[in-house]
């Protein structure tokens, strides 16, 4: 189980509070605390903590909050912010291998996570190809981007990224 | 019925498509549009065919392909500049090919018609994209109009169908495939496994790539498109040296069949809003991956979503499509007087 912290962005009418609530029940929630400030106008912001099993049922319940119009503007799992996730993916082609591939992998490591590397090279001295696929908090992608153009300067590399 | 004469500036692929499009359409014109449209000039570097009462399109299309010109009855020594100023004319079609680094000669023939109070269709990238802002505030200060949808995506009405139909939203990005030449390239290596050169051999030997092909290929064509883009649609005030240039020079086979394993095409593309042009993986069933020679264009604007057109980015008559929607504009405008 793991303890989930949210903010959720209600309109101000009667009904709104467990429309919100269900769908976290329905997909196996269980509801530790229900905190509500009435901020700006129309909207209230209502903190919602609750257990859930595994990352795939708070999928489903920010699928069916979404689905009902609600917007959640903050998520904490187990005190720690969640992004939502993103994947990018781009060919390096040069001297890839050469330049210290290390390097660079690690390097990408710190900003997001290479999940998937594909190599082809022609021959030992011609330049070889490279897909890489990361994954990223979406508020990271441009810091990803800007690392490896980097990256592609420093070790002339041609970088071909997804659009 | 109104009778409206054209100066044609420059007579190459454009221009000679061009006449072609109007003696077709000659009679459609004055039926739906109700206009007698005549050519009054042809001018060529050299000279001029000058008729006040309008060439006779049949001839001079006849003696530029036997290579004549200066054989016909109505050449004249005058050359580009003084033609516009001196020949009784509404509108002038520049359509010369235009110097990327200087604008010329395209700047001086559209200053000259505008300030002779003539109305100014072109498909001459570089003045646009280069003197936007002056040209543009010429032309409404003389009021007259200065129409350029023939200069980028071909027959695609990209910047008509924006002024005209979705001036309410707020475009977010525009992103393109702009040139044909390296799209072809990209294209038939993709699907045939040969290398760049061996692609753009067969492209320069099927008349798609120039004998010195690198403004395609190395990004520069699809560079100064951009710029116009952003400015006309997009209301940015950049210009080419402000755009991020790569173009597809080292792209190989082998980086390709990578990006097909995966689900992706390899495109040039335009990027508006990030200011850059390079080589970019495309999802193979992205709207943007169209194949061979075509262009496309896409647009994410706030209210209308996403929308793309796709269409000839070149070729003689498919240019002219978009030449005489600018000259159809400006008759509807005379229409009104």
């Amino acid at each position: 189980m793991m303890k989930v912290d949210t903010v959720l962005k209600l309109k101000d009418v009667p009904g709104m509070l467990i429309k919100a609530l269900e769908p976290i029940s329905t997909h196996g929630g269980n509801i530790i605390s229900v905190t509500h400030s009435r901020g700006e106008k129309g909207l209230v912001s209502v903190h919602v903590s609750f257990k859930v099993r595994d990352q795939s049922s708070l999928n489903l319940i920010r699928k069916a909050l979404e689905k009902q119009g609600i917007h959640i503007s903050e998520i904490e799992i187990e005190g720690r912010t969640y992004y939502t996730k993103k994947s990018l993916s781009f060919i390096l082609l040069g001297h890839v291998i050469d330049t210290d591939i290390r390097d660079t992998l690690d390097r990408i490591n710190d900003v997001g996570m290479v999940s998937g590397i594909e190599v082809v090279m022609p021959a030992p001295n011609q330049k070889s190809s490279v897909l890489m696929d990361v994954e990223i908090d979406e508020k990271s992608n441009g810091e990803l981007i800007r690392l490896v153009e980097r990256i592609c300067k420093e070790k002339d590399f041609l970088l071909v990224r997804s659009l | 019925m109104k009778t409206v004469k054209l100066i044609v500036v420059g007579f190459g692929t454009i221009g000679k498509g061009t006449l072609e499009v109007l003696r077709m359409k000659h009679r459609d014109l004055l039926e739906k549009q109700g206009f007698d449209v005549r050519v009054a000039a042809v001018c060529e570097i050299d000279g001029s065919i000058v008729n006040d009462k309008g060439i006779n399109i049949d001839s001079v299309l006849k003696a530029a392909s036997s290579g004549k010109l200066k054989e016909h009855p109505d050449w004249k020594n005058a050359k580009s500049l003084e033609a516009i100023e001196v020949v009784d004319a509404d509108i002038v079609l520049e359509l010369t090919p235009g110097d990327i680094k200087t604008g010329e000669p395209g700047i001086s023939h559209i200053k000259k018609a505008l300030e002779c109070g003539k109305h100014v269709v072109t498909s001459n990238k570089a003045p646009i994209a280069l003197r936007f802002q002056e040209l543009t505030g010429l032309a409404k200060k003389k009021g007259l109009k200065l129409r350029y949808e023939a200069t980028v995506g071909g027959a695609i009405p990209i910047i008509n169908l924006y002024r005209d139909n979705l001036e309410v939203n707020e475009v977010r990005s525009i992103y393109g495939i702009l040139n044909g030449t390296s799209n072809y390239i990209l294209t038939k290596m993709f699907e045939e496994d040969v290398s760049l050169q061996t692609a753009l051999k067969e492209a320069q030997e099927l008349g798609i790539a120039e004998r010195d092909p690198s403004y395609d290929i190395d990004g520069t064509d699809t560079a100064v498109k951009l710029v116009i883009l952003a400015n006309s649609i997009m209301g940015k005030r950049i210009s080419y040296k402000d755009i991020n240039v790569r173009g597809i020079q080292e792209i190989t086979t082998e980086s390709l069949e990578l990006a097909k394993k995966h689900g992706y095409v390899i495109k040039l593309v335009g990027d508006v809003n990030g200011m850059e042009v390079s080589p970019r993986l495309i999802p193979v069933n992205h709207p943007l991956n169209v194949s061979g020679t075509l262009n496309a264009i896409m647009l994410d604007m706030d209210i209308a979503g996403t929308l793309t057109l796709v269409g000839h980015g070149a070729g003689k008559i498919q240019t002219a499509s978009s030449v005489l929607a600018d000259v159809i504009d400006i008759l509807k405008d005379m229409k009104e007087l």
